[in-house]
């Protein structure tokens, strides 16, 4: 077994003396400085809103949004498996039977409530089917009023999955 | 003669006024924008008036703004209201007096009058801004302990401790200087350092004694309250310190008080060990005998440089979205720029042709010395800033170490050898 010996620093005079260590310091910010102040375009940071993020990956989860089957029903069967998933219990479902004989029931109402959310995935994960999915990208969500943020079946049947952008 | 004396006063008073008050939102802009700077990112740089953003200057107004406008809370718990109530005062006044004294320009000689300029004229500088800086402390240990609260109790018994363990050296390296110089008087002090030793190099204070110099510079951060010395904040550890409790301009006058002192000890730094007004190489005299070189030079350089502003400008103030108001912003700064530059070469170039009077000279050259005053208080400031953005807070031993084991008896030394250097060469 090998013994590492770590170097104690601070002891020499050099190091007692503090102050080359802060000129040190002080000629590395001002670098920074300086580089970015001669062109401040040096600097990464984004002018949001009027620059939009892009750097949004596909794992990202936004808001969620309800998926479609192949003739635009809804695909969700109403097994509360999310809501029963949920930790924060914001899914509220309510069930009627399906009669077009593609499913044995699909949800009445079904609403998240977005204050509620913790934006987890846990939903996602649970659902047998891929009816419910978080890849929206929509990573602001502004409404006046607090009933406002509950989204309702259409309004989740309504968001699309992001689009590459490139 | 009387207008005359008193439209100097109100000069000086004016000026004073604007080092120190004015210099405030200046100041916390300076500082936020060279923080973003520094740490590779923007600052403030959105807020706008009709899309003039002044590099974001306005946002320090509308800050202002805010807290002239926010609600003044006082906890229950707070009995004693009067003096939780002039604690912020105290610390604010004693920082804006502290300024008074700073000489911005020298002596300036009117027709048969000589006038001092300085806000107060007082001849005997350096003690009333100790005695002030001393005095500041008091708000801020009565604001905390008023405040009836164990943090902002911590924060001002920090601040008490740590202003008696470095006013200390601050005052011993101080005599080591006057020793030096031979004056309490700022204006013969500054007046020193406009010669040169060798022949080439400026007599400035921090060439004379430069140890007395560090340990000033030093011992003036720990005075301003300013990082690394700002354990009496402590935000960290101890919420707020000394003012926790604060809220709305109470608090504004703390903050505003912080900058204005910080401003202050730049100027009494900048008069002691950066020649103070004085151009480097150039002293009063020599101003007035070659105003004309001087007047050309200025004629010269000053297109010069507002090109290369007016490019950097052009380059770097634009806004990411192409039809923002506050993409017009560069357009009319470039046009107020090139109307100065017309009017200050038009009165240069008609003092030229025409010939200037011995008073417009001085206060020409007044004028200058104020100028050159005020580029070295800023950029002082700016170390200020640069130094706060680079440097993490002492731990309290540590301070409180080197304050009395490795400042104090450096000043001390540096006073003796001071002395015998005296006594051996004469003054
Ligand atoms: S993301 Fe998590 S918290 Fe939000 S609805 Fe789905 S399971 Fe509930
Ligand atoms: S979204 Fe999925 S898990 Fe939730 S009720 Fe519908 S099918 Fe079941």
């Amino acid at each position: 077994m090998g013994i590492k010996i770590v170097p104690r620093y601070g002891k020499s005079l050099k190091d007692r003396l503090y102050l080359p260590a802060i000129f040190g310091g002080m000629k590395t910010t001002i670098s920074h400085f300086t580089k970015n102040l001669i062109d401040t375009s040096n600097i990464k940071t984004e002018c949001y809103p009027e620059m939009q993020p892009n750097d949004i990956t596909d794992r990202y989860r936004g808001v969620h949004r309800l998926t479609h089957r192949e003739d635009d029903s809804v695909r969700c069967v109403a097994c509360f498996m999310c809501a029963t998933a949920c930790p924060a219990d914001c899914i509220f479902i309510e069930a009627v039977e399906r009669t077009d004989g593609m499913a044995e029931k699909m949800p009445a109402k079904f609403s998240i409530d977005l204050l509620e959310c913790v934006f987890c995935g846990g939903c996602v994960e649970a659902c047998p089917c891929d009816a419910i999915r978080m890849d929206t990208g929509i990573f602001t969500f502004i409404a006046e009023k607090r009933e406002d943020f509950v989204l309702n079946k259409e309004q989740l049947l309504n968001n699309t999955a992001r689009k590459e952008e490139n | 003669m009387n207008i005359i004396l008193i439209s100097v006063v109100i000069v000086n008073i004016i000026l004073a006024l604007l080092f120190s008050l004015g210099a405030a939102p200046i100041l916390v802009w300076v500082e936020r924008r060279v923080a973003g700077f520094i740490q590779d990112r923007l600052g403030p740089n959105r807020c706008n008036i009709a899309g003039f953003r002044l590099g974001g200057l306005i946002q320090s107004f509308a800050d202002m703004l805010k807290l002239v406008f926010k609600e003044d809370f006082r906890a229950g718990n707070i009995k004693e209201r009067f003096i939780f109530r002039i604690a912020p005062v105290i610390v604010f006044v004693s920082a804006f007096l502290s300024f008074m004294v700073m000489p911005f320009a020298d002596d300036l000689v009117i027709g048969t009058q000589t006038f001092i300029m300085q806000g107060l004229p007082l001849d005997f500088g350096v003690l009333w801004f100790l005695a002030l800086a001393g005095l500041s402390v008091y708000g801020i240990i009565l604001g905390g302990w008023s405040s009836n609260n164990k943090y902002s109790l911590l924060g001002s018994v920090r601040a008490g401790a740590q202003v008696i363990s470095y006013e200390v050296s601050m005052t011993l390296a101080l005599v080591s200087l006057l020793i030096t110089y031979g004056s309490i008087h700022l204006v013969d002090i500054v007046n020193f350092q406009s010669g040169l030793i060798f022949g080439f190099i400026p007599a400035w204070g921090i060439i004379m004694q430069p140890v007395a110099a560090i340990i000033f510079i030093i011992t003036s951060f720990a005075e301003a309250n300013r990082t690394p010395f700002d354990i009496a904040e402590g935000e960290s550890e101890i919420v707020g310190g000394y003012h926790t409790e604060y809220s709305a301009m109470k608090f504004g006058l703390f903050f505003v008080g912080e900058y204005v002192a910080m401003s202050a000890s730049s100027a009494l730094m900048v008069t002691l060990f950066f020649g103070g007004y004085n151009i480097p190489w150039v002293g009063t005299d020599t101003l007035k005998e070659h105003f004309d070189i001087v007047m050309i030079a200025i004629i010269v350089l000053l297109p010069l440089l507002s090109y290369k502003f007016g490019g950097w400008i052009l380059k770097n103030n634009v806004w990411p979205k192409a039809d923002d108001k506050r993409n017009n912003e560069s357009k009319w700064l470039i046009r107020i720029l090139v109307m100065m530059n017309i009017f200050v070469v038009l009165l240069l170039g008609s003092f030229l042709f025409f010939g200037v009077s011995a008073t417009t000279t001085n206060i020409a050259v007044a004028i200058m010395q104020v100028a050159t005053f005020a580029i070295k208080l800023l950029l002082m400031n700016f170390v200020f800033v640069w130094v706060r953005w680079t440097l993490p807070r002492f731990r309290y031993d540590q301070l409180q170490d080197l304050g009395w084991k490795v400042l104090l008896p450096i000043s001390i030394a540096n006073i003796f050898v001071t002395a015998i250097a005296i006594v051996a060469f004469g003054a």
